[in-house]
């Protein structure tokens, strides 16, 4: 049987990458289904989680300090640290990874995987690695992306609920975020990316049959994708912590 | 006539899941130009047989010889040169159904031919959409094919690479009579023609008559070389004679 391990399905992954190349058809395919078709969601859902970020810290720095004026700062830092890369991560572990698992696991167990050897084609050359460098550009584009959408909302929500000028917006946003936090974030949104992919390839790969089997696998993944996801965020804070 | 090596031989070959053990010390030799048929009851690892001899699973003891030559330790080299001997159409077709019937070609024959011209891949392709009636749908997905359709697609896909050896795991399953009848003849004029080896798996006692040059009829951990159609038909084995006449009594209620 073609068993998966993880460590050793990763560390293929990476040497396919050397000895056999990139499949640029496949890249461009997976650049589209993984990150192109998913910038929708994201703005969206980003979007909203700024808007009740700036909403609830409002209400609540009213209701001790009597003061909101801290709230476009301290927001803007929050989403340039935390909120757009974790929320947009946490939604492609949804979206992607639910998908790539599901995928995989059906080629294994319609013994499309096993086609593929019998071709003499690498599986992780060719099913995990293309969705792998798609998921890093994903990561690089849809952090920035995310970020910006969030700022643009928290920007717009704070001249509309909070009765603050877009100018002051920008100075809080200058006085609390700095270049490095643009920079961690990007980081976290290719580490976050990166994880998907690998652990939805992995639980396609142990997929078991029927239809349940199917189901399985694609729980299994989106659980384990974002566990690893809230966790590396938490090692990964905790690492840039000391760049400050 | 048999040439003196096998093509694949598979020696004290043993395997077993948890504690089902499907195979003991089991020995086969397949030559050139034979056609074997392996048939037997469900669960007996006939599948699992042609998945040893593809080099798919290797088996928990025992080795399996192409040529003469350990498959397990072959260099990429030769390893390279194996796969392109080999065709097989798997049970479940295993199409690439994220591409169109005229891609799943494409795609094997761009891979095992990067040097070839589209213009050459694409006068092979409808070469063999032609032999298997497929010429009139190349840009349909796999999924819109009927069962039928889908089989001879995966069977074109096994061929397209003119293999010398061909291993095909229930090519009728799931197909009415007449079509069963229709790939099966298809099978044999292909062999004719690319004058392989083929090794098919079937449930179906009617058309394994209509394939074997040789039948083995398969039990867990018992395998029994009946021979040809006639030979298998009055072969004094009690559970051949239980499987082949499909009586529900007999030696194979104790299995």
């Amino acid at each position: 049987m073609f068993k998966v391990q993880f460590i050793p399905m990763v560390l293929a992954t990476l040497e396919s990458l050397f000895t056999e190349g990139i499949r640029f058809k496949e890249l461009v395919k997976h650049i589209d289904d993984l990150a192109y078709k998913s910038l929708n969601i994201i703005v969206v859902c980003v979007s909203f989680a700024a808007a009740v970020t700036i909403v609830e810290a409002s209400f609540h720095m009213k209701m001790i300090l009597h003061d909101d004026s801290l709230v476009p700062g301290f927001a803007a830092m929050l989403i340039v640290r935390e909120l757009a890369v974790v929320v947009m991560a946490l939604l492609l572990a949804a979206k992607i990874g639910a998908g790539i698992a599901a995928e995989v696991g059906q080629m294994k167990i319609s013994e499309q995987v096993d086609a593929l050897r019998l071709l003499g084609i690498n599986p992780f050359n060719f099913l995990v690695l293309p969705r792998l460098l798609a998921c890093l550009l994903a990561g690089v584009t849809l952090s920035l992306i995310a970020n910006s959408v969030c700022l643009l909302t928290a920007a717009a929500v704070s001249v509309y609920e909070l009765d603050q000028s877009v100018t002051y917006f920008m100075v809080a946003f200058r006085r609390f975020v700095v270049m490095k936090d643009l920079w961690f974030s990007v980081i976290k949104g290719m580490t976050f990316c990166a994880v998907i992919p690998l652990v939805s390839c992995y639980y396609g790969f142990r997929c078991e049959p029927g239809a349940a089997g199917v189901g399985r696998a694609t729980t299994k993944s989106v659980v384990s994708s974002s566990i690893a996801i809230i966790v590396i965020d938490f090692i990964l804070t905790y690492i840039f912590s000391h760049f400050y | 006539m048999q040439s003196a090596d096998p093509i694949i031989e598979l020696r004290g070959v043993g395997h077993q899941f948890d504690d089902l053990v499907v195979f003991e010390n089991f020995n086969l030799k397949v030559f050139s130009g034979d056609s074997l048929v392996l048939v037997g009851p469900s669960g007996s690892g006939k599948s699992l047989l042609l998945k040893f001899m593809t080099g798919l699973v290797a088996p928990d003891q025992g080795e399996v010889f192409y040529r003469g030559q350990l498959l397990s330790t072959l260099s990429k080299k030769d390893q390279q040169s194996f796969l392109a001997e080999v065709g097989m159409l798997f049970q479940q077709n295993a199409l690439f159904d994220s591409m169109k019937v005229y891609d799943n070609l494409d795609f094997v024959l761009g891979e095992a031919k990067p040097d070839w011209k589209s213009s050459q891949r694409e006068a092979e392709i409808v070469k063999f959409l032609t032999a298997v009636g497929l010429d009139h749908v190349p840009q349909l997905f796999p999924g819109e094919l009927s069962g039928g359709m889908q089989k001879r697609l995966g069977i074109a896909r096994a061929l397209v690479l003119q293999p010398k050896l061909v291993f095909y795991d229930d090519p009728t399953a799931g197909l009415d009579p007449i079509t069963s009848r229709q790939i099966i003849q298809m099978i044999l004029d292909l062999k004719k023609q690319l004058n392989a080896t083929i090794v098919t798996v079937t449930h179906d006692m009617m058309r394994a008559y209509q394939l074997a040059g040789e039948i083995m009829v398969c039990f867990p951990r018992d395998f029994i070389k009946t021979g040809g159609k006639e030979e298998t038909l009055h072969h004094s084995n009690a559970k051949v004679q239980q499987f082949i006449h499909g009586d529900v009594k007999g030696p194979l209620e104790a299995l």
